[in-house]
C-alpha cells in the first residue's frame, strides 16, 4: 500500500477554546463530520479539536492545513460551501478566509497537527523550533525586532509601560508579581543610572524552560529586554544565566553580537536617540542566586546571599541603582504584547493571570516535554491530553508543581486550573515551571525528603530558620524513611514548617517546606504508615522493606548464589528461607527469582 | 533620517533575500533539532548524515537547524517541510533512519509513516 494514502490529505482543526466553544464548536464539528461523510472524505481528512487559538473576536474559527486558512465567523451553513470549494476543489473560500497575522501562529503551521502540539499555544516558545537559533536572517524574517522599531517610532516609555501593565502580565519566574506594575515602579525612581536584568538562573531541578528558550530563540529575550530598558530609562543590561548551560551562553552571545552588528543593541538604535547594551553574567550554579537579591549580589561580585525587602530592587538593586528584574519567560513575551498587543493578550488565560505558561513535563508520563498552554488550562489536560497519561497502566498519584518551593497535589485536584491563584489554593504554587508526574510506585514521603534534600543543600546559611530549620525536617524525614519514626514526628514537622516559612528570610527559605507540607496535607496516612507500621505502602524506602520467600519456590538456589550477605539458606529442591536479621533489602533475589516466589512487602 | 520602523522594514527584506539565497526556496527544507537536549540524543550525528548526503549529490534541499520544540521522548527530532503539504515530522531520527529519509522521502518524495510524530 502506498503510505501517501493513510496521511491525511487535509487537516482540518476547529477552535475548542471557551469562546469557540460557547460558539458550539461541537456543534460545528458535527456538522463538519456528517459533510465529509456525504463527500466521502472522510477518510482522507484529519478533524481536530484544538485549545484557545487567540482569535476569540473571530469565534468559531477554523483552519485548514496545510496553507493555514484560517475561516472565521464559520456557522454550519458555511460547511458545506468550505468543504466543496477547499477540500475538493483545493480552492479557499475568500469569503470566509480571515487574515489573522499573530506571532504564535508560526509554530502552529509546522506543528499544529500533531496532538501533543495541537492543544498549546506558543507566545514565549513561539519560535522554538521553527528557525534556527543562531541566525539573526531568521529571527527577523519572522518579525524580529519590529517590536523593538514599534516602540522606538510610536510609543513614549510610559505608553510602553501601559501597554504591558494593561496585558496583565505576571513574572514568569514563579512569584506571579505584576511586571507593568515593576516597570512603573521602577521607571518612577529618580536615579543617574538604571539596569536592567534578565533571571536566567534556572535552578530547580528537572526544569529547562529559560535554556530551551535562549537555545532556541535568543533574540527575542534580547529584545525584550532592549523594550524594557526604553520603558524605565536604562541603557545597561545583564543577563544572569548558569554556566552549566554553555550551548544556551554561545548563541546567547552569537545573538549579542549580531545584533550590535546590525545596530539593534549598542548606541542609537536603530538610528534613534536610545542607546542600550547587554552583558553576560555566568553564575556558578548555586539555587539561591535565582532569588533576584542574591542574584545581583553575585553579580556584584559579592557572595550569593538575599537580603531583606524592601528595599525592592526596583528601588535599590544592583550597585543601589533602581533595577528592573525579570525571568526570561517574562521577556519572551514583551515583544508578542508589543506587537499584538495588549487587547489581545488578555483575551487568553483567566481573569487574573492572563497569557500562556510554558511547563517543563517530566516524570512518570508518556510524552515529556515541553508544554506552553493557556492559563486556565487543567492538571488533567496538561498530564492527559498533552502528556498522554501515564504510561505501563500504572495510577496516577501525584504531580508536583513548582520544583523544590512547590507541593504535591493528588488525583482529587487535576482539575485545578492552571494559574497563580488556583495552584496556591490547592497547596501549590505555579512556580517557574517544573511539572513532575508521579505514578503509585511513588513514595511521597521520599519525594518530600528529596526535595527537602535538596534545598538544605542549596540554603545559604544565611538566616537561622532556613540553615537550622531544614537540617532538623531532613533528619525527622530520614529517621522516617529508615523506620524509626517516632510518635509525635509529624507534629514537629508541621510546626517546623511552619515556622520556617514565616520566619525565614527570602523566597528559598519561605518556600523550602512546602514539598513536606503539602504532602503531610494530602498523604498524611502515607506518613501514619511508615512512622506506626514501618511500612512503606509504595514500596520504595529500602529499610522498610523485607522479603519473604513463598511456596511457589522451587529450590534452585538461584537466590541463594545472588544474595551479597549470605542471607538466604535451603538444600537444592527445597523451600528456601531468607534470615530476616541478616537481610540487608538490597532486592537482588526478588529481581533473580523465575518463579516470581519471592514477596516484597 | 529613517524611522526604525522603515529601517526594520528593510533589514528584515534583506534578511529574506540573505535566507533565500541560501536556498530556503528549494522544494523541501529540512530542519534538524540542535538544542542541548536533541544533542544529547544524537541529533549531531543525523545532521552530519543530512551534510553528507547533500554533499554527495542531494539536491534540492534546504537544511537548517532549529531549538527544542519540546518533544524530548522523541528526540532527534527532523521536519520536511514542503510548499503546500502537511510538515512531516520525523521523531527518533538516527543516522540508519538519515539514509532512508534521504532516499525515500526526499529523493522519491514518500512519506515513511512509522516514524512520524503524529
Amino acid at each position: 500500500m502506498n503510505a501517501m494514502n493513510t496521511l491525511p490529505k487535509y487537516i482540518v482543526t476547529l477552535c475548542d477554546g471557551p469562546t469557540c466553544m460557547h460558539q458550539r464548536s461541537k456543534t460545528l464539528k458535527a456538522v463538519i463530520e456528517e459533510e465529509l461523510k456525504k463527500r466521502g472524505l472522510y477518510e482522507t481528512t484529519s478533524l481536530v479539536l484544538s485549545g484557545c487559538l487567540g482569535m476569540c473576536n473571530k469565534s468559531p474559527i477554523v483552519i485548514v492545513n496545510p496553507g493555514y486558512t484560517i475561516y472565521g465567523g464559520v456557522s454550519p451553513e458555511d460547511i458545506p460551501e468550505i468543504v466543496e470549494e477547499h477540500l475538493v476543489k483545493g480552492k479557499p473560500v475568500a469569503r470566509l478566509a480571515i487574515e489573522e497575522d499573530y506571532l504564535y501562529n508560526r509554530f502552529y503551521r509546522v506543528f499544529g497537527d500533531v496532538a501533543f502540539f495541537g492543544q498549546q499555544m506558543r507566545i514565549a516558545l513561539r519560535n522554538c523550533g521553527i528557525m534556527d537559533p543562531e541566525s539573526l536572517d531568521d529571527y527577523l524574517s519572522l518579525r524580529g525586532y519590529e517590536a523593538l522599531a514599534k516602540v522606538l517610532t510610536d510609543m513614549s516609555p510610559a505608553q510602553v509601560i501601559s501597554e504591558v501593565k494593561k496585558s496583565g502580565l505576571r513574572g514568569r519566574g514563579g512569584a506571579g508579581f505584576l511586571t507593568g506594575l515593576k516597570w512603573e515602579n521602577t521607571a518612577r525612581q529618580k536615579s543617574d543610572e538604571k539596569f536592567v536584568i534578565c533571571n536566567a538562573d534556572e535552578g530547580d531541578p528537572g526544569a529547562f524552560m529559560d535554556r530551551s528558550t535562549i537555545e532556541g530563540d535568543p533574540h527575542t529575550v534580547i529584545e525584550g529586554m532592549i523594550i524594557g530598558g526604553y520603558a524605565i530609562g536604562a541603557h545597561r543590561g545583564f543577563v544572569y544565566i548558569r554556566a552549566e548551560y554553555p550551548l544556551a551562553i554561545r548563541r546567547l552571545r552569537k545573538a549579542i553580537d549580531e545584533a550590535r552588528r546590525e545596530g539593534l543593541l549598542g548606541t542609537t538604535i536603530l538610528d534613534s536617540a536610545f542607546s542600550f547594551d547587554i552583558e553576560i553574567k555566568l553564575g556558578a550554579g548555586a539555587f539561591v542566586c535565582g532569588e533576584e537579591t542574591a542574584l545581583i549580589h553575585s553579580i556584584e561580585g559579592r557572595r550569593g546571599m538575599p537580603r531583606p525587602r524592601p528595599p525592592y530592587p526596583s528601588q535599590k538593586g544592583l550597585w543601589g541603582r533602581p533595577t528592573l528584574i525579570n525571568n526570561v519567560e517574562t521577556w519572551a513575551n514583551i515583544p508578542v504584547i508589543v506587537l499584538d498587543g495588549a487587547d489581545w493578550f488578555t483575551t487568553i488565560g483567566t481573569e487574573k493571570s492572563k497569557g500562556t505558561k510554558v511547563f517543563a513535563l517530566a516524570g512518570n508520563v508518556q510524552n515529556t516535554g515541553l508544554v506552553e498552554v493557556p492559563m486556565g488550562t487543567t492538571l488533567r489536560e496538561i498530564i492527559y491530553d498533552i502528556g498522554g497519561g501515564i504510561p505501563d497502566n500504572k495510577k496516577f498519584k501525584a504531580v508536583q508543581t513548582g520544583g523544590p518551593s512547590g507541593g504535591c497535589l493528588p488525583e482529587q485536584y487535576l482539575d485545578t486550573r492552571v494559574d497563580y491563584e488556583s495552584l496556591q489554593a490547592a497547596g501549590s504554587i505555579m512556580g517557574s515551571g517544573g511539572m513532575i508526574v508521579m505514578d503509585e510506585g511513588v513514595c511521597m514521603v521520599n519525594i518530600a525528603k528529596f526535595f527537602l534534600e535538596f534545598t538544605q543543600n542549596e540554603s545559604c546559611g544565611k538566616c537561622t530558620p532556613c540553615r537550622e530549620g531544614t537540617k532538623r525536617m531532613l533528619e525527622i524525614l530520614q529517621r522516617i524513611t529508615k523506620g524509626e519514626g517516632i510518635e509525635g514526628d509529624i507534629e514537629k514537622l508541621e510546626r517546623l514548617g511552619t515556622m520556617i516559612s514565616k520566619a525565614s528570610l527570602c523566597g528559598l527559605g519561605q518556600s523550602a517546606p512546602n514539598p513536606v507540607l503539602s504532602t503531610l496535607r494530602h498523604f498524611r496516612a502515607e506518613y501514619e504508615e511508615h512512622i506506626k507500621n514501618k511500612r512503606c505502602p509504595a514500596g520504595t524506602c529500602v529499610d522498610l522493606l523485607s522479603y519473604t520467600i513463598t511456596d511457589g519456590c522451587v529450590g534452585c538456589g538461584l537466590c541463594r548464589k545472588k544474595c551479597p550477605v549470605g542471607a538466604i539458606s535451603g538444600e537444592p529442591k527445597q523451600r528456601h528461607v531468607i534470615d530476616q536479621a541478616a537481610c540487608i533489602n538490597c532486592g537482588q533475589c526478588y529481581a533473580a527469582c523465575k518463579f516470581n516466589a519471592i514477596q516484597k512487602s | 533620517m529613517s524611522l526604525p520602523l522603515e529601517i526594520i522594514k528593510k533589514k528584515r527584506a534583506e534578511a529574506i533575500n540573505r535566507i533565500i539565497g541560501r536556498g530556503f526556496l528549494s522544494t523541501k527544507r529540512v530542519y534538524v533539532g540542535m538544542a542541548t537536549c536533541e544533542i544529547a540524543a544524537g541529533s549531531k550525528e543525523v545532521m552530519n548524515a543530512f551534510r553528507e548526503a547533500i554533499q554527495t549529490g542531494l539536491t534540492d534541499v534546504y537544511l537548517t537547524q532549529k531549538g527544542c520544540a519540546g518533544r524530548c521522548n522523541l528526540e532527534p527530532t527532523v521536519e520536511i517541510v514542503e510548499e503546500g503539504k502537511i510538515p512531516i515530522k520525523y521523531g527518533r531520527v538516527t543516522r540508519e533512519k538519515v539514509r532512508e529519509i534521504v532516499e525515500r522521502h526526499l529523493k522519491k518524495g514518500e512519506v515513511i509513516e512509522e516514524w512520524v510524530i503524529k
